[in-house]
């Protein structure tokens, strides 16, 4: 039965007892609480038109990369209509996209709540817990997503990522095999599979992966930085410096590529050669305090401790927490005859966990 | 050419310069009495320089015999410093003393007045030589002394030490050791100071020092050695100390060591002529007047200096020197079979570290298996250097050079480091410092450093290309429903009374029958919604009433949300006119307009239902346009709808068409209310 003709059904009944004198009168009081009903039916029914409407606009905003705008937009959404979960899917993907992960988890949770088999939901909230380095939260999130669908690469691909940054290499290779398994040219989870193979000294199974990576996309400069530095992890400079010439021959403006170069031609004594690199890297990117570090080891290897010991400065303005560059500081104060100055710097680098500046400190300062 | 004239200027020059002036009369007849004391001072001087030199020759201390034949000298050198020989004995009493490095000038000049002076004067000028860091020019030197003595004693012992000593120099010099020496100015004095010993936590120092002390300087001028303090304040030494104590006396008293925890310290002091060890121990803030050890370390018939704790404080290590050889100063040991009774054995030589010359200040490294002693023997570039050895499976080996600039041409000995090995303190006589021995911080770089290089990869590819799922849900159709409540009643139109009637709303935009209901029989009423914000057609039909029609709008938004109508019905009779709402044309035109279907089908049925019913369908116009023209289309207008009736099976006979123009209107036609309500197509009874 329409709801037309259970009003109608619905007056008849009324109309038995009333008045058989026809003529146009005020409503009574049944025919008022109908009309009162007809009028609530049409504020809520006005109330979802709003929240379609507010959710479209939300979705032509997100396609205009408008994040914080479509966030609003789906807000107004769920304003409106507090059961339409695909505004709080849509709005939970919105705030992660515009990087306020906080408010992902609360409306991802609130979905949740609403519709807790919604396996992209907790996919979601597991990006946003990550991007709040939760990552035992993001970890169950991406768990539960699998489970409620588990043929989504994505999920096994972050999950993967999150054991990566965990340090739980193992698992992490295992994750990512299980990407490659559903999405066999995920070159991306060639990479980060090699990354963790690289983690657990694996070196030939990580440049195995990396070259398959290449061999899928032979565009990816930064896949081929990371063959490079692997493969001078095997003492392979050569193939390292192969690498790294041919990440640059893709990407002339990839700063990490000439750092890493340079460190390898410091390695092999070419130290004029590694100097261009390094400053190279600093034209790229002037801001980059690897560089600036590297290029005071330079200076250090030189015996030109002044210089040493600025651009190790200008590391530390740039990077607070380079460890690295307090190391070649402090080596280059200690030749400047600044004893004190050196074993703050090396403390401090031991602080920052630089095995360097741990074993510098103990045979150069304190009693 | 020019050369050969400049060359010739300047050896004549030099001739001029390097003129010897003999201690004859002769030379100074002006001054016989400053001649005959220079004589007599020499001569003073000379028994001084003897017995200096047999010392030396002994590898024994010359104690101040060569600083009282300098005083002498001095003298005659006021009145002729062109002489030579003088020169050359000024030089070695300077360079058998800790301000060795004033002999440097004496010796050069008396090598240039009279190469001649002295068998002796190529050995010490290579001395000199050695000392001013020309190590080629100094062993040259030492091999035309060489050549030339002729004496069968045992001095070529010296020529070929230091022969060997410039040898190590030129290796040493040319491959320093990665330290910085720097004179700690803070404790030094013109005087003598050495002896440093630094407590483990590196906050104090102990030394000894001859500086003034208020003690009767000896016959020289000169002070004993006493024992001073010193501790960093602000990162630097403080002035030193006299130690608090009974600790120095009126006798040279010379700190050795340290004890590790800082609590006992070995001195050596000299009484007598007779140099012995003692030990001092920290009681309070004061240490204890020195007690002389066991005749098993201080003996009676040697002298004994320069001792050292073990790392373990069972033993003792010193220099003793032996009466029955001329080998100078040796290294031993003694251990103790008690700690309780401090029972020292008999001392035993330490074979493998002693040479042939003395052995000077010892220190065990608190690992025990590291020890540094100075010794003037091989290995050494100049005086005493400092050397490490190493205790290998119980057996000290032979000793290592510390290597130059810690060691160099000069003494340099003492070494007492600081736990982590990265500073010691030594002394050193060397050029540059403050006079005689200094204290000098060694800085020891250790192994070369290497830098930190850092290398960057994007080891995760979601650094890079971030895995999002971007994908949102898909857009909706919104639907905007709204409805808007349908009340009305079906009255007769004469009567006013209720009439059960039969309703028909219709959708006029969709042309669809969306509701058919009855108005309730006894009041007439209905209630019913309807989506707002369209066009309807009604159409009541009752019995004996006739068929009633028309078509409104349900506003969108409407603020009352409620459309009342009162329907009224009228009686089929003859002349009855209905006016047909729901037919539509479009403007100006004839041609029926598919909406209007609803409506005209609803007269079908009617004409069905009524078959004796005979009907006029007559158009009419307002009265905009011109009469004829209005008049056309009325009459056309009301022929459509005869032939659409026709079409659905309605006699002809039945119906007639009419057109009025705009001659009968119902309404003003001053209005455009009145003039839509004056378009219209009518329905009239005619036959029944």
């Amino acid at each position: 039965m329409s709801p037309n003709k259970r009003l109608v059904f619905a007056f008849l009944t009324i109309a038995i007892s009333s008045s058989s004198f026809a003529q146009l009168e005020e409503l009574t009081p049944e025919e008022q609480a109908y009309k009162d009903s007809i009028q609530a039916l049409n504020e809520d029914n006005a109330a979802i038109a709003s929240s379609q409407e507010a959710y479209n606009r939300g979705i032509e905003l997100f396609g205009q990369e408008k994040y914080s705008a479509a966030v609003k937009e789906f807000g107004k959404s769920i304003q409106f209509d507090p059961n339409f979960t695909a505004a709080y899917y849509n709005k939970g993907v919105a705030e992660n996209k515009a990087g306020k992960y906080a408010d992902g988890v609360k409306t991802l949770s609130k979905l949740i709540e609403l519709k807790s088999n919604y396996s992209k939901a907790f996919f979601q909230r597991g990006l946003s817990y990550q991007g709040l380095n939760k990552y035992a939260e993001a970890e169950e999130d991406y768990e539960q997503s699998i489970k409620l669908n588990a043929t989504n690469p994505k999920a096994y691909y972050n999950f993967g990522t999150l054991r990566f940054l965990q340090k739980d290499y193992e698992g992490a290779a295992k994750y990512f095999s299980k990407t490659i398994e559903l999405d066999k040219n995920n070159v991306n989870a060639f990479n980060d599979r090699g990354s963790s193979y690289r983690m657990l000294g694996k070196y030939p199974q990580a440049i195995a992966d990396y070259e398959t990576a290449i061999t899928k996309n032979p565009k990816l400069a930064f896949v081929l930085n990371n063959l490079g530095t692997t493969k001078s992890k095997t003492k392979d400079y050569t193939g390292a410096l192969a690498a790294f010439n041919r990440a640059i021959s893709i990407d002339a403006n990839f700063h990490l590529a000439y750092n890493n170069r340079g460190v390898v031609q410091m390695n092999q004594g070419r130290l004029d050669d590694a100097e261009k690199d390094f400053k190279k890297a600093l034209t790229v990117k002037s801001d980059y305090a690897p560089a600036q570090s590297n290029l005071s080891a330079i200076y250090f290897k030189k015996k030109e401790y002044k210089k040493a010991l600025d651009h190790a400065n200008k590391a530390i303005k740039m990077d607070k927490n380079n460890a690295a560059a307090y190391v070649n500081r402090a080596n280059a104060k200690e030749m400047t005859r600044d004893m004190n100055g050196a074993c703050e710097d090396w403390l401090k680098a031991k602080e920052l966990g630089s095995e360097a500046g741990k074993k510098y400190y103990a045979g150069n300062c304190g009693i | 050419m020019k050369y050969i004239v400049t060359s010739i200027a300047l050896v004549i020059g030099l001739m001029a310069s390097a003129q010897n002036v003999e201690f004859k009369s002769a030379n100074f007849k002006d001054d016989k009495d400053g001649f005959k004391a220079a004589v007599a001072a020499i001569k003073a001087g000379d028994e001084f320089f003897e017995l200096g030199n047999e010392a030396v020759f002994l590898v024994k201390s010359p104690g101040i015999n060569f600083e009282l034949a300098r005083r002498e000298y001095e003298k005659a050198q006021k009145l002729n410093d062109k002489n030579g020989e003088l020169n050359y004995k000024i030089g070695v009493c300077y360079a058998n003393s800790p301000y060795s490095e004033k002999c440097i000038s004496f010796l050069k000049t008396a090598f240039k007045l009279d190469p001649e002076c002295d068998p002796f004067l190529d050995y010490y000028y290579g001395y000199a030589l050695q000392l001013d860091g020309d190590f080629s020019a100094a062993k040259k030197s030492y091999e035309k002394f060489e050549a030339g003595y002729k004496k069968a004693d045992d001095f070529s012992k010296f020529v070929t030490k230091r022969k060997k000593e410039c040898k190590a120099a030129i290796n040493l010099t040319a491959d320093p050791v990665r330290a910085w020496v720097d004179n700690v100015t803070e404790l030094n004095t013109a005087q003598n100071e050495y002896g440093p010993s630094v407590s483990t936590d590196g906050a104090e120092l102990i030394l000894s020092s001859n500086r003034p002390n208020g003690h009767t300087p000896n016959e020289i001028g000169g002070y004993d050695d006493d024992i001073y303090v010193s501790s960093i304040e602000n990162g630097k030494w403080s002035k030193p100390k006299a130690i608090k104590g009974a600790v120095n006396s009126e006798s040279d008293d010379v700190s050795n060591n340290l004890s590790y925890d800082g609590t006992k310290m070995l001195m050596h002091r000299v009484e007598d002529g007779q140099c012995d060890i003692y030990e001092s121990k920290l009681v309070g803030a004061n240490w204890t007047a020195p007690t002389k050890l066991p005749s098993a370390i201080s003996s009676t018939r040697a002298n004994e200096r320069f001792a050292s704790y073990s790392h373990d404080g069972w033993s003792i290590y010193f220099n003793r020197d032996n009466a029955s050889r001329s080998t100078g100063y040796e290294v031993m040991y003694s251990s103790m079979q008690s700690k309780l009774r401090q029972n020292y054995m008999a001392a035993q030589m330490i074979s493998t570290i002693n040479s042939k010359f003395n052995e000077g200040p010892i220190y065990v490294h608190l690992d025990g298996e590291t020890m540094y002693i100075a010794s003037e023997g091989t290995g050494s570039i100049g005086g005493y250097d400092i050397f490490v050895s190493r205790n290998i499976n119980g057996t000290w080996s032979k000793p290592e050079n510390l290597g130059y600039p810690i060691n160099t041409q000069y003494d340099d000995f003492f070494f007492s480091g600081t736990a982590n090995g990265k500073y010691a303190y030594i002394a050193s006589n060397r050029a540059g410092g403050s006079g005689g021995y200094d204290i000098y911080k060694v800085t020891f770089w250790g192994p070369e450093k290497e830098p930190v290089t850092a290398t960057e990869d994007y080891l995760l590819a979601s650094i890079v290309n971030p895995i999002a799922d971007n994908s949102i849900e898909e857009s909706v159709t919104v639907k905007k429903k709204s409805f808007t409540v349908f009340k009305g009643i079906t009255i007769d139109a004469i009567s006013r009374k209720p009439v059960e009637a039969e309703i028909e709303i219709t959708d006029n935009t969709s042309g669809k029958v969306i509701e058919t209901f009855t108005t309730n029989s006894a009041t007439g009423k209905f209630i019913i919604t309807l989506a707002s914000g369209k066009n309807y057609g009604i159409a009541v039909k009752a019995e004996g009433y006739l068929f009633h029609s028309e078509n409104f709008d349900i506003p969108k938004g409407s603020s009352d949300n409620l459309v009342n109508k009162v329907i009224e019905l009228k009686n089929i009779k003859i002349g009855s006119k209905i006016a047909l709402r729901n037919i539509f044309f479009d403007t100006g035109k004839s041609l029926l307009r598919s909406e209007s279907n609803a409506e005209l089908d609803r007269l079908v049925k009617l004409m069905n239902d009524v078959p004796n019913l005979k009907v006029e369908i007559s158009g009419h116009t307002d009265n905009t346009g011109s009469a004829k023209s209005n008049q056309t289309l009325s009459q056309s207008r009301a022929q459509a709808v005869v032939t659409y009736l026709t079409k659905k099976g309605i006699s002809a006979s039945r119906m007639t068409a009419k057109g009025y123009g705009p001659n009968s209107p119902i309404a003003t036609n001053a209005t455009a209310d009145g003039r839509q309500q004056n378009r219209r197509t009518e329905f009239e009874i005619t036959g029944n």
